[in-house]
């Protein structure tokens, strides 16, 4: 390639670097004007300063003042892990059993698991509540996540995902000697890092943010959520800006982390597990 | 690299079993999460940390004074929030989950109590002389005469405006005190003029200013029987008129939502905001504009007879479940706090700005000392007074679905839309959304 070539080529990509720079900051920026409007005072920030300012320890201290930021943060923690884990297991389980393992009635089944997809959430709340307050399982973490860990979207996923798993090694595994919970754990379960990686994120996510069933189910102040947190600093006659953009990103971080950790993983099983 | 994925997975069953048994344990010992078992403590649900829930945890505390022992449990609920839950709770059919005390809002609480009357308790024989509180306050916690709340945070409606933008138009607060809206539009014009500042601003999302000036006439978008009536309403209609124009003059700003709403206050964009007078909050956290503001009565509309200087625009009251295991404690507490004593309003007053609806408290000395950023004027006791004068409307469970409507209508009007066809429209719409 000559020297010409190479810089015309270089420049026909300048608009698509234009282009992706102006997406980029785009992205960025309210992750941006959350940091900056965090360090000002509630004024400041509804006056439109994006420029940081020096206010982030007062907004801090009026935060764990008004609100149990420590013990939220703990709760969100603990049930979005939990949540985490046992959904991965069980609906990974679930997904295997399905592709694996099917014939015509499993399919018909699973039909009927997708067709449980369109109801929404909130349609099922009153006869969910019903069932939980009955059996005892108000704040706890039980109640937060039973409605959570078995998705017929995690289902689907892992179900789409074991399409590409190859029988052969099971064949082979079956010969080697393995039952077929070992085959699970110790053939499938490896294989599919990248897809777990990727259910692991968006449960996560789902389960860090969910609001309106642990609103709910979690009535107690010791059993609050992050979310809840947040929703809290914005029912009052003022709204403190900055001491809200503190929570938000109290809020935010450890999502972004786990999106950071996991991102090449993220990629790879969205787009399919095995090469 | 397997074995420590499987190990992760294990370990999380495991532990899943454990927190099943530890969940169970912990909910064991305490108890009922609803209403308090303990014979003297109670549970409330409020919103606000400084506002509804400070107020609540001073009550309790000045109660506990003499009766040993006593405490609330406050749990920080948002209004969205304990309208969703007592929804759920109500169609489960299982009020266990209720506290003993909840906050809820005036506007939206009728629609409750028609809805759920189960869920809540006939407060008419509590030891309160109800006609201590504002009558149109009382109406709103009140069916077939029975009292159901306590009436608690004012939202008697305040005009408040920049004496400093006022002053370069030539104006002062006496020209804006008791006048009617068409007076107020040609100040607002001359102001616009003037300075370029706009009088007055509006969210346009929501019908707030709407409501209120149809209130202050002591009217309503239902008719006696409680029917749908805008077709007609000539109350309705003049207000239209009123608010159509204001907007063409440019004497009021739209803004699309809260946040701007403030933004407008907090950047001197506007020289006035009409509003509950729990907007003298916001006002006051721009401290920079300290002085600047003043407060008067806001406009009445024209050629309407029952037309006033009044209006109430938000404001809350207490209320005590059917789930409360102790009534006589809550309603004992209710009573010797929110329900009768100065001293303890004048108490929470500094601390929490919340201005009572009892009119006795407006009378006390810590209502009546000037406040420094509204030019020492004396606004608790002055609002106090304002609420005692707001005409009483035919109250409707559909507030928010009428104020939807009505705001529908004059948004298309603004815009071009013929008026008699809007109005239709929102009309037909409310009826329907009545039958929901």
């Amino acid at each position: 390639m000559t020297k010409k070539n190479k810089s015309a080529s270089q420049r026909r990509l300048i608009p698509t670097y234009i282009f992706l720079v102006i997406v980029s900051f785009i992205s960025v920026f309210p992750l941006y004007w959350m940091i900056a409007a965090a360090t000002n005072t509630s004024t400041d920030v509804s006056r439109g300063k994006i420029i940081p300012g020096t206010y982030f320890i007062e907004n801090f201290r009026n935060l764990i003042s008004q609100q149990p930021l420590w013990g939220s943060l703990w709760n969100s923690f603990f049930y979005a892990i939990l949540t985490t884990i046992v959904c991965l297991l069980i609906c990974s389980i679930a997904g295997y059993g399905f592709e694996i393992y099917h014939d015509k009635a499993k399919d018909g089944l699973f039909s009927v698991l997708l067709l449980a997809m369109m109801v929404p959430q909130v349609a099922t709340m009153v006869p969910l509540f019903q069932m939980f307050s009955k059996a005892g399982l108000l704040n706890t973490a039980v109640g937060f996540m039973m409605p959570m860990i078995s998705t017929p979207f995690m289902i689907m996923m892992f179900r789409q995902n074991a399409r590409a798993f190859p029988v052969d090694i099971i064949e082979a595994a079956r010969i080697d000697g393995l039952n077929e919970l070992q085959i699970f754990f110790r053939m499938f379960i490896p294989t599919m890092r990248s897809t777990y990686a990727a259910a692991a994120v968006i449960t996560f996510m789902n389960a860090w943010n969910s609001y309106l069933w642990p609103k709910v189910i979690m009535q107690d102040n010791s059993a609050m959520t992050m979310p809840m947190l947040i929703a809290n600093l914005i029912t009052g006659y003022v709204t403190d800006y900055g001491m809200l953009m503190c929570g938000v990103l109290f809020c935010s971080i450890p999502t972004m982390i786990v999106f950071f950790v996991l991102q090449k993983q993220f990629a790879e099983g969205i787009t399919g597990a095995v090469k | 690299m397997k074995k420590r994925l499987l190990s992760v997975l294990l370990v999380g069953t495991v532990a899943m079993s454990l927190v099943a048994c530890g969940g169970g344990g912990k909910k064991a010992d305490s108890g009922d999460s609803g209403s308090s078992a303990d014979s003297n403590k109670l549970t409330v649900w409020a919103w606000d940390q400084t506002f509804n829930i400070k107020s609540m945890q001073m009550a309790a505390d000045e109660y506990a004074k003499d009766h040993e022992g006593f405490e609330v449990e406050i749990i920080e609920t948002g209004s969205d929030d304990c309208q969703t839950k007592l929804t759920t709770c109500a169609n489960a059919g299982d009020y266990s989950t209720m506290p003993d005390i909840v906050l809820m809002q005036d506007n939206s609480y009728q629609k409750y109590l028609k809805s759920y009357p189960d869920a809540f308790t006939d407060l008419s024989d509590m030891d309160v002389t109800w006609e201590d509180f504002g009558e149109l306050k009382q109406a709103y916690s009140m069916l077939d005469g029975k009292h159901y709340g306590v009436p608690f945070d004012n939202g008697a409606v305040i005009a408040c405006y920049r004496t400093d933008i006022l002053a370069e138009a030539g104006y002062t607060i006496d020209d804006l005190t008791d006048i009617t809206w068409s007076r107020f539009m040609e100040i607002g014009q001359d102001v616009h003029e003037k300075t370029g500042k706009y009088l007055l601003m509006n969210q346009a999302t929501d019908g707030d200013l709407m409501m209120m000036m149809i209130q202050s006439c002591g009217a309503n978008l239902v008719d006696e029987d409680g029917n749908a009536f805008i077709v007609g309403n000539e109350v309705v209609e003049k207000c239209v008129d009123l608010y159509a124009e204001m907007i063409e003059k440019d004497v009021v700003k739209l803004i699309n939502n809260w946040d701007e709403y403030v933004q407008t206050i907090t950047t001197g964009q506007t020289a006035g905001v009409i509003n509950g007078n729990w907007i003298t909050a916001t006002l006051m956290s721009t401290e920079d504009q300290k002085g600047l503001w003043e407060i008067t009565t806001m406009p009445k509309v024209d050629g309407i007879d029952t037309a006033t200087n009044y209006a109430n625009n938000g404001g809350s009251s207490w209320y005590i479940t059917s789930n409360c295991k102790n009534k006589e404690l809550a309603m004992d507490f209710l009573a010797s706090t929110f329900g009768s004593s100065t001293e303890f309003y004048d108490s929470i007053l500094p601390e929490t700005g919340a201005i009572s609806c009892y009119l006795p408290a407006g009378e006390s000395e810590v209502y009546n000392e000037p406040n420094e950023f509204f030019n020492n004027q004396p606004i608790f006791s002055t609002i106090v007074e304002y609420s005692s004068h707001i005409p009483e409307f035919t109250s409707t469970p559909y507030h928010y679905e009428s104020r939807e409507c009505i705001n529908t209508a004059v948004g298309n009007i603004v815009d071009g839309a013929d008026k008699d066809a809007a109005l239709k429209e929102a009309q037909k719409t409310l009826e329907f959304k009545m039958t929901e």
